[in-house]
């Protein structure tokens, strides 16, 4: 469903005239089914149920709206007379200025009194925030310092015990000594272990004897 | 050009003003602006201005939300606009203007369904107890 913008014409900001491309359509969404269409099959024998209302609601509902009518009609006088154009004071700019600067002196001071108080209260919530963040910061350097003593002591730990170790080391010194006992005692890993975890050391033991390779190429 | 929902603020002086709802939303989900347009207008024109809302189903804290620009509502109505009779009830409801009798109306509908069950319900129990 589609309707046409400016069919108000003299009513909308901007007065176009009729154009043929759709710029003036705008999409109705909420019409389901035009008003020519018959009542539908399903619906055509149903009677909608009347709501009874007894002989004495409707009296007192008689006395209600006679009621409602009449303070209703109070009501409009009142808005009428307090707010219709007609009546409405006609504003004279040099008053008008006058009670407007008044006015604005007034709020002036009520929001300079305002500020004050609110004044005081950002500061000692500022000088708050400073003492809990300089605390904060003195507890991550206490923190942060013991950190940095027990790393040291882990890296002078670690120092001592190279320099331990370092005492067996072969330097230019003493590499004729540990050329000379390492030729004095050789150490032969290459052993069988039995079962039982002895171990059985030389090479020319062996119970088999050797077969000779026997080369596949050929 | 869309007019906005707000109002155009454009009105024939003598033309008789009305407040009333007119249905924003979509399908399946009523919203209702509250405006003040001439009568003879049909709901999805332009309107004067716009003066309250009002949602009515409810939300998660089971209330309807209305809005309602009184200062506006007074002025208009002090410059002769009527006020349709869904409006007048929500009116009454809010303490604006005093309830509508057909509020009255729909509160005794409801009681007496109210009632109804009450003693079919009864009725139930005492023919239980009896079998």
């Amino acid at each position: 469903m589609f309707r046409l913008t400016n069919n108000l014409k003299n009513l909308t900001l901007s007065i176009e005239e009729l154009s043929a491309n759709y710029t003036n359509l705008q999409t109705v969404r909420w019409q389901r089914k035009p008003r020519w269409l018959p009542v539908a099959k399903s619906k055509v024998f149903r009677i909608p149920k009347k709501p009874e209302t007894p002989q004495e609601d409707n009296l007192e509902l008689q006395r209600l709206f006679n009621n409602y009518r009449t303070q209703i009609k109070s009501l409009r006088r009142h808005f009428f007379y307090k707010h219709h154009i007609q009546f409405l004071a006609s504003e004279d700019p040099e008053q008008q200025r006058i009670i407007f600067e008044k006015d604005l002196d007034r709020c002036n001071k009520i929001n300079d009194k305002w500020n004050a108080e609110q004044k005081v209260l950002r500061e000692k919530r500022a000088q708050e925030n400073l003492e809990v963040e300089l605390e904060f910061a003195r507890k991550r350097i206490e923190v942060e310092n013991i950190k940095r003593e027990e790393h040291k002591q882990k890296t002078e730990e670690y120092v001592k015990k190279v320099k331990e170790e370092s005492k067996e080391f072969i330097t230019a010194e003493n590499i004729d000594k540990a050329i000379e006992i390492a030729l004095n005692n050789p150490v032969d890993y290459n052993y069988a272990l039995t079962p039982s975890g002895e171990k059985i050391f030389g090479r020319e033991n062996n119970e088999f004897e050797v077969k000779e390779k026997i080369s596949v190429k050929q | 050009m869309l007019s906005p929902a707000s109002g155009t603020g454009q009105f024939f002086t003598k033309s008789v003003k009305i407040i009333r709802f007119v249905r924003q939303g979509c399908t399946n989900r009523p919203f209702f602006h509250i405006v003040v347009t001439e009568k003879r207008r049909d709901q999805f024109m332009p309107v004067i201005e716009q003066l309250g809302t009002y949602d009515p189903m409810p939300n998660q804290h089971n209330e309807k939300l209305v809005s309602l620009n009184y200062e506006r509502i007074r002025h208009w109505i002090g410059n002769g606009a009527t006020v349709s009779q869904p409006v007048e009830q929500l009116f009454g409801m809010s303490g604006f203007f005093p309830i509508h009798p057909t509020s009255y109306l729909a509160a005794w509908r409801n009681r007496r369904v109210l009632q109804e069950e009450a003693l079919k319900e009864a009725e139930d129990k005492s023919k239980d107890k009896t079998v």
